[in-house]
């Protein structure tokens, strides 16, 4: 599995949805993308690249894009 | 996954402050119950290494020793980073360590309080957002935080421990609403003057000002203080949630 697909399963299983409404997907921008359903997120993506995210991280992850930007710059994941 | 019986046998405890006092007592009580350590000190000491070797031997557990010192924000954090390393699973968590301090107002200088918090508070809070979500994944989990009668009384002179013992017991409080839902239980234990080296850091004055408002007179045995967390850990204690219990022979 390619990290792109990795990133977009941690995505689909927290928040119940389909690969085609993850771009542009926004924090909040769905009702199970809360801050229940955002721990959930770094869950599953703290198992598929085992990392462990920094607090200020979590607090940036704002959307699809942003997290993106965040796993290649901080935690060396190449997307 | 946490086992759904009483026992404790088979489960991991991470400790902090276990080379001496409280935190040593809880950690021999875990060890006698087959519960596996995972020890977090300040820093290497070989009569706490042969300690633990004994225990291991005697009770057929694992310890697993960590260095952190929680007065520095990083040293916590890399801590926390080395335990994700470890893969060790955390089914309970006992922040003990802490330091007591006092002073009148005028002679509380803001770094005083700073220190107090930065041990007393911030890294338990750094320790706790880290190993909840070790738990969050398991879903399952114990965490139990060490107050004091300080958190909850007022004594003249004391204003940054108690405070900073008062942040801790919000803490546990607010804890134990927003991790239930992963089955995460969180209490805290609130001891009058226990008979560890911190009595002598505290004083005469304060020994005998806490004596004056005790119905039972006395220094509380660090074994009492160590069964009343091991019970807190077990789930006879499975609706106990976002407690402080006070151990203070009636105040
Ligand atoms: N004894 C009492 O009367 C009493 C009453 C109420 C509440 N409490 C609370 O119970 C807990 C345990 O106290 P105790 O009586 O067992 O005290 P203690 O004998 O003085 O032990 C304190 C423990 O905390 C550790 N610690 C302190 N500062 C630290 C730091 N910067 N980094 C890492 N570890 C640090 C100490 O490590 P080192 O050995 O490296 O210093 C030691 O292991 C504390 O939270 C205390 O506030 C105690």
């Amino acid at each position: 599995m390619t990290n792109k697909e990795k990133y977009n399963e941690a995505f689909c299983n927290a928040f119940e949805i389909n690969q085609d409404q993850l771009n542009g997907l926004k924090y909040q921008g769905i009702k199970l993308w809360d801050s229940v359903g955002h721990m959930t997120l770094v869950a599953n993506l703290e198992d598929a690249f085992d990392i462990m995210m920094e607090t200020d991280d979590i607090i940036d992850f704002s959307s699809y894009e942003k997290g993106m930007e965040i796993l290649s710059t901080k935690y060396d994941v190449q997307f | 996954m946490c086992n759904s019986d009483s026992s404790l046998t088979g489960k991991y405890a991470l400790i902090t402050g276990c080379n001496r006092g409280i935190g040593k007592s809880i950690l021999q009580h875990f060890a006698e119950k087959g519960v596996n350590i995972i020890a977090c000190i300040r820093k290497k000491n070989e009569e706490f290494d042969v300690f633990c070797q004994k225990q291991m031997e005697l009770n057929q557990i694992s310890i697993h020793i960590f260095y952190a010192d929680l007065l520095e924000e990083e040293s916590v954090r890399q801590f926390v980073s080395d335990l994700y390393k470890s893969k060790l699973p955390v089914h309970i968590l006992i922040n003990n360590a802490g330091v007591v301090s006092k002073g009148l107002l005028p002679m509380t200088s803001m770094q005083q309080l700073k220190d107090v918090f930065q041990i007393n508070f911030f890294s338990q809070v750094q320790i706790t957002q880290g190993v909840s979500k070790i738990m969050m994944r398991q879903k399952c989990g114990v965490i139990i935080n060490m107050a004091s009668i300080g958190g909850m009384d007022a004594f003249p002179a004391y204003m940054s421990y108690g405070c900073s013992k008062a942040a801790i017991i919000y803490f546990t409080k607010t804890m134990s609403q927003e991790l239930a839902s992963y089955h995460i239980r969180v209490n805290a234990v609130a001891p009058s003057m226990t008979d560890t080296s911190m009595k002598e850091e505290m004083g005469e004055l304060a020994n005998m000002e806490i004596q004056r408002r005790c119905a039972i007179k006395g220094l509380i045995p660090v074994n009492d203080v160590a069964k009343i967390v091991l019970f807190l850990a077990s789930d006879d204690s499975s609706f106990i949630n976002g407690q402080i219990i006070r151990v203070d022979g009636g105040m």
